[in-house]
C-alpha cells in the first residue's frame, strides 16, 4: 500500500514538473526579439531613415536639439504625418521634448532620424553611428544595425 | 413562374460570384515608361494577362515609401513569388529617379524577379498619376551648407491590385495596410 502511494506521489510530481517545463518552453517560443534601434538600407546619394528609442533618466524634461551621423551629408529629425488633404507628408521636427522617465520613440511612420544624401551605400549587415544631441543630457551615441526588414 | 426562376438563378449567380468591383479600368490606357534596367515598358499593356500589385514611391523618401516597398516585398514573399503576379513600383519623382537610381534602390533592398521600378518622362508620368488618382506636392525644400538643395514630396500612400484585364480591383493605404490582408484579398481572385 505504502509503495503504491509513494509511486502515485512520484508520478504526480513528475507530471507537474513536466507541465511546468512545457509552459516555460512555450513562453520562450512565443517571445519575439524586438530590435528598436535600426536603420533602413539605402543607396549612396539617397536618403535613409533610422529609428531609435531614448529614455530620459534625468529628473527634468529634456529636449532633442539635433541629430548627427558621419554616413550622411546632412542629418535631421523628421516626422511623418498625414496632411489635411490626406497625403503622406514629412516635416522637420525641432525640439522634441521628453518628460522625466519617459521614452522618446523614433519609429516608422512617426518621428525618425533622416540621413540625407548618404556618403555610402547602407546594406543589411552594416551599422550606422548616430548621435542625438539633447539640451540637458548632451550627446547620446548609438550604433544601429541596417536591417532590410524590421516592420 | 419563369420570372421567379430567372430571379432565383440571377440571385444564386450573384451570390456565387466573388469578382470584386472594378475601381478603375486601365485597359484602354497606354503609358510609355522605362524600368530600372532601362528597358522600355508600356504600362499596362506589357503586364496584361498578369495580376499586378502596383505601388507609388520616390527614392528620396526615407520613411513611408520604404514601408510601402517593404510591404510589397512581403506580399510577394507571402504569395510564394509566383511568376504570374507582377510587382511594380512607380516613381512619382521622375526628375531624380532615373533608371540607374531605381536600379540601386532595388539592389540594396535585395528585391528579386517580377518586381519592376518604373519612371517616365515627366509629362507622361503626370498623366499616368492623374489616371490612377495619385497626387503629389512639394512639401519641404531645404539647402545644406554646401548649397545643395533637397526637396520632399507629400504624396498619396497607395498600393493597388490590377487584374489580368488591367482593371484596378483593390486599393489600400500602402504603408498602413498589413500585407497579410492584401494577400488574403488577392487569394480570393487569384487561383
Amino acid at each position: 500500500m505504502k509503495l503504491r502511494l509513494l509511486t502515485l506521489f512520484i508520478l504526480i510530481g513528475f507530471a507537474a514538473c513536466t507541465n511546468n517545463k512545457t509552459e516555460e518552453k512555450t513562453e520562450i517560443t512565443n517571445k519575439k526579439k524586438v530590435i528598436t534601434d535600426w536603420a533602413r538600407p539605402a543607396a549612396k546619394g539617397t536618403m535613409s531613415g533610422a529609428y531609435l528609442i531614448y529614455t530620459n533618466t534625468l529628473n527634468t524634461t529634456d529636449t532633442l536639439v539635433s541629430a548627427s551621423s558621419d554616413v550622411a551629408m546632412m542629418t535631421q529629425v523628421h516626422e511623418s504625418y498625414t496632411t489635411e488633404e490626406g497625403l503622406a507628408g514629412m516635416r522637420e521636427k525641432k525640439n522634441a521634448s521628453v518628460a522625466p522617465g519617459d521614452e522618446l520613440v523614433l519609429e516608422r511612420g512617426g518621428l525618425h532620424v533622416m540621413l540625407m544624401r548618404l556618403k555610402q551605400d547602407l546594406a543589411e549587415g552594416d551599422s550606422v553611428a548616430i548621435t542625438l544631441n539633447f539640451k540637458k543630457a548632451g550627446e547620446v551615441n548609438y550604433k544601429v544595425p541596417v536591417l532590410k526588414s524590421n516592420d | 413562374m419563369k420570372k421567379l426562376v430567372f430571379c432565383i438563378l440571377a440571385s444564386v449567380l450573384f451570390a456565387c460570384s466573388n469578382s470584386p468591383k472594378v475601381i478603375d479600368d486601365l485597359n484602354d490606357a497606354s503609358f510609355e515608361m522605362i524600368n530600372q534596367d532601362s528597358v522600355a515598358i508600356t504600362f499596362p499593356d506589357d503586364y496584361k494577362g498578369k495580376y499586378v500589385v502596383l505601388g507609388f514611391i520616390y527614392t528620396h523618401c526615407p520613411d513611408v515609401c520604404p514601408i510601402i516597398t517593404r510591404n510589397m516585398q512581403e506580399i510577394q514573399e507571402q504569395l510564394g513569388s509566383p511568376d504570374d503576379i507582377q510587382f511594380v513600383n512607380v516613381s512619382f519623382d521622375p526628375a531624380r529617379d532615373t533608371p540607374s537610381v531605381l536600379k540601386k534602390y532595388k539592389e540594396v533592398r535585395d528585391i528579386g524577379a517580377n518586381f519592376d521600378f518604373l519612371t517616365a518622362d515627366t509629362t507622361i508620368m503626370n498623366s499616368f498619376l492623374d489616371s490612377v488618382r495619385v497626387r503629389t506636392q512639394v512639401s519641404l525644400s531645404t539647402v545644406n551648407e554646401k548649397g545643395e538643395k533637397f526637396y520632399f514630396l507629400n504624396h498619396s500612400d497607395k498600393i493597388m491590385v490590377l487584374n489580368p484585364k488591367s482593371q484596378v480591383i483593390f486599393e489600400y493605404g500602402g504603408s498602413m495596410t498589413r500585407p497579410s490582408m492584401i494577400v488574403e484579398d488577392i487569394k480570393t481572385v487569384y487561383k
